[in-house]
């Protein structure tokens, strides 16, 4: 009967449309409309039936949307470790390409470049360009070559069957360009290589005989007399040169002494050095003691770092040194430019071009010297460089210098930028890790230099050592803007973080750099840190995948909340 | 938009932020079901469920989205927002010729329920049901129901993922209601023509 007159009652009320019911269940209506609608349902039993009912509706989606009827897939199981081979594969293919490109820049562009360069006279005297592309250093890149071609056609392989396999999908045109450009590297012909090697405790090559191609010998005597139709690679404690070597000499010894003749360049890491014999183009040592003896005769030009260096042969062009003292007796065909010590020139000196002598007290010139010109001397100041005027200018620049670089490595690239900000934040892992990469990669490639085949490998490594070494800076400074300024949310916001982070780093710095050993640590804490923190975030970018075991626990989605009808929430 | 009790990650996100694997790991196996579940629910068939969570996934790891999340706010709520960005994009990329039929349903103009009907004919179905009715659905009605009876995403949020106005939201999901009853197979039955 109660129900009865409802109904009648609710014939003569006007009824809510359904959009508004939902809406109020939704909780979307404002406080006033929300508050009518509740009054309605309170007398009108439709609209109170529809209510109930649109409720019961989102309840009955909730539930048959949560509901699991489905296990999960074994194939989303299986994700982790497929993402890991992936990813891998994306690394190694990225890491064969960069070493292919490099194999390629230099084979097509480098090289021919050097040779016209040299052709034209140019080269010799610049320790980069002898340290890099020239001559024999060159040598070690012959099994990294054959490597690289290994490599290359892995990577075609690979290429090739994924492509076929499906799944390449966007990837693929990289793909066939990758191949392309692989597989034109392979048609490069592969330079001939013969070399040969010799252990023991004492090794050398005989008077009699003539060696055709290059020689590698490891011994702790080592003695050449005959003759080498290539380069020698000398390893070994007390080292002589006295046959004839038609390509370079590399040598890492305690003592070497070249009384024969050499017709390409001297590399060499010695202690104590002597020249006797004719060396045809360039001589470049780091060494304690060296002497061109007065028989000896170098074609090119002397670039050393040197302790005591005494002159008494003849030399064709320049002489580069960093060192103590020189001694000069014999010819220079060049100039001089020299940052050391002492510079003593003698009577029966001759010198061909100037001579730029940077030392403590002005060189000591024989009157009989031959010279150009007189000695352009210039001292070395040693008055702290706070009191320097041009210091503060040079900070500047290069804090100006440091933003900029900053900001293009930020906008080249951005996620990589924000990673390694992210995993700066983390302060232990990267400072640990920094200290590990700073002593680290230096020793690694030093060892792999010594190991010669290793070379490239070292270079590269120090190369990015270097580079770590210059964004470390950039990376803490950004740091230092993100605690004043807070988490930064676009690259824009990143890069103004930096440029105010590292204008501050290296204010403090600056300030306490006069303090030495503070400001020596905390020169090293700052590299260290920024360092480590890019080693992380590479580190990561190389383990990308997901760890963990096969498949977790089944975790049930996570429920809404119940839809109860009213105004919108505050 | 956390379950009950449920807490944040906050560790695992900040490490894996930085790229840290175990990290990545333990995100995968604590939201990859709910996440393949929502995507079950939005996309036609279980294979494309499956290749939307891994792609969710892998997208999220190789573009490092999680730099993007903002802290402060609940992660499985912004988790959902990217797996429904993902699969309306999926969605909008291979528009079918029936979403194009939904379309032009989407102008008929809509008849009111009866309210008794409707209560009865939702006591009688069972979620089975309603499943497959979902199915049946147009892309957008679907999309549109799952995320907001699935993941209880906000109007906001849902008129962001679609790209329509914030104000035309309650209408798509009046709508995709409407769709579901008729193929549930009561509309004709529940629309007893306008008690208003």
């Amino acid at each position: 009967m109660k129900e009865a007159d409802n109904l009648s009652g609710d014939a003569a009320m006007q009824h809510l449309d359904e959009m508004t019911c939902l809406m109020y269940i939704e909780r979307q209506l404002d406080r006033a409309r929300a508050q009518e609608v509740s009054a309605h349902t309170q007398d009108c039993t439709v609209c109170r039936t529809l209510l109930r009912a649109l409720e019961r509706e989102s309840r009955l989606l909730t539930r048959a949307m949560v509901e699991e009827e489905e296990a999960l897939p074994a194939r989303l199981a299986q994700f982790q470790e497929r993402a890991r081979k992936s990813m891998q594969w994306i690394w190694t293919v990225a890491f064969g390409l960069a070493a292919t490109g490099v194999y390629a820049l230099y084979a097509w562009y480098v090289e021919p470049l050097q040779r016209e360069l040299e052709k034209a006279g140019f080269g010799g005297s610049n320790l980069l360009s002898l340290l890099i592309f020239q001559g024999a250093f060159w040598k070690g890149w012959q099994p990294m070559i054959t490597l690289l071609e290994v490599l290359a056609l892995v990577i075609v392989a690979g290429f090739t069957l994924a492509f076929f396999r499906r799944r390449v999908r966007r990837g693929s045109a990289l793909a066939v360009v990758l191949a392309g450009f692989c597989g034109a590297l392979l048609l490069q012909p592969a330079p001939a290589l013969a070399s040969e090697m010799r252990k023991g405790e004492s090794v050398g090559v005989s008077r009699d005989e003539t060696i055709r191609g290059d020689i590698f010998l490891f011994g702790d005597r080592v003695r050449v007399d005959g003759s080498v139709d290539g380069d020698v690679f000398l390893f070994g404690n007390d080292a002589i040169v006295n046959g004839h070597v038609k390509g370079d000499i590399i040598a890492f010894a305690k003592f070497l002494q070249v009384n024969g003749d050499v017709d390409g360049n001297i590399r060499a890491f010695t202690n104590t050095m002597t020249i006797r014999g004719a060396v045809a183009r360039n001589v470049l040592t780091f060494v304690d003691i060296l002497n061109l003896e007065s028989a000896a005769k170098v074609g090119g030009s002397l670039t050393i770092f040197v302790e005591n260096l005494t002159l008494e042969g003849t030399l064709g062009r320049d002489v580069l040194m960093f060192g103590k003292h020189f001694t000069l007796s014999g010819k220079v065909g060049g100039g001089i430019r020299m940052k050391g010590d002492e510079l003593t020139i003698n009577s029966n000196a001759e010198v061909d071009g100037p001579i730029r002598f940077e030392g403590n007290k002005e060189a000591e010139v024989a009157t009989g010297a031959n010279l150009a010109s007189p000695v352009e001397f210039h001292k070395l100041e040693h008055k702290p460089r706070y009191m320097q005027g041009h210091y503060y200018v040079w900070r500047v620049i290069w804090t100006a210098a440091f933003v900029l670089f900053g900001v293009v490595l930020f906008l080249l690239m951005p996620k990589f930028a924000a990673e390694t900000v992210a995993a700066a934040e983390l302060f232990g892992a990267p400072i640990g890790l920094g200290v590990l990469i700073f002593f680290g990669v230096p020793l690694a490639a030093i060892i792999a230099c010594i190991t010669v085949v290793g070379i490239p490998l070292g270079i590269f490594a120090a190369g990015f050592w270097l580079l770590m070494l210059c964004t470390a800076e950039i990376v803490v400074g950004t740091v230092v803007g993100i605690w004043i300024l807070g988490k930064a949310h676009d690259t824009a916001g990143l890069i103004g973080r930096m440029a105010l982070g590292l204008v501050l780093v290296r204010l403090v710095y600056t300030g306490l750099e006069q303090m030495h050993v503070i400001g020596l640590l905390t020169g090293l804490g700052i590299l260290m840190w920024g360092m480590g923190a890019i080693s992380l975030a590479l580190y990561r970018r190389l383990q990308p995948a997901i760890a963990g075991g096969a498949s977790g626990p089944y975790t049930p989605p996570l429920p809404p909340n119940t839809t109860v009808g009213g105004m919108q929430p505050a | 938009m956390s379950a009950p009790g449920k807490t944040e990650p906050t560790e695992a996100i900040a490490r894996a932020r930085t790229g840290d694997a175990d990290a990545w790991g333990a995100l995968y196996r604590e939201y990859a079901a709910a996440i393949f579940r929502f995507c079950r629910r939005a996309l036609p068939t279980r294979e494309d469920a499956e290749d939307a969570t891994m792609d969710i996934f892998a997208k999220l790891m190789r573009d490092n989205k999680l730099l993007q999340y903002d802290q402060s706010r609940s992660f499985s709520a912004w988790l959902y927002r990217v797996a429904a960005n993902h699969c309306w994009d999926v969605l909008r990329r291979r528009k079918t010729r029936q979403d194009k039929e939904t379309d032009d349903l989407e102008n008929v103009p809509l008849e009111h329920p009866d309210p008794n009907q409707l209560d009865k004919l939702i006591e009688q179905r069972t979620s089975e049901e309603v499943r497959r009715a979902l199915d049946k659905l147009g892309a957008r009605a679907r999309m549109a129901l799952v995320m907001r009876y699935y993941s209880d995403m906000s109007y906001d949020e849902i008129a962001d993922a679609l790209g329509v106005r914030r104000a035309f939201v309650g209408v798509v999901l009046l709508r995709a209601r409407h769709e579901l009853r008729q193929a549930l197979g009561q509309s004709g039955a529940l629309a007893a023509g306008g008690t208003s």
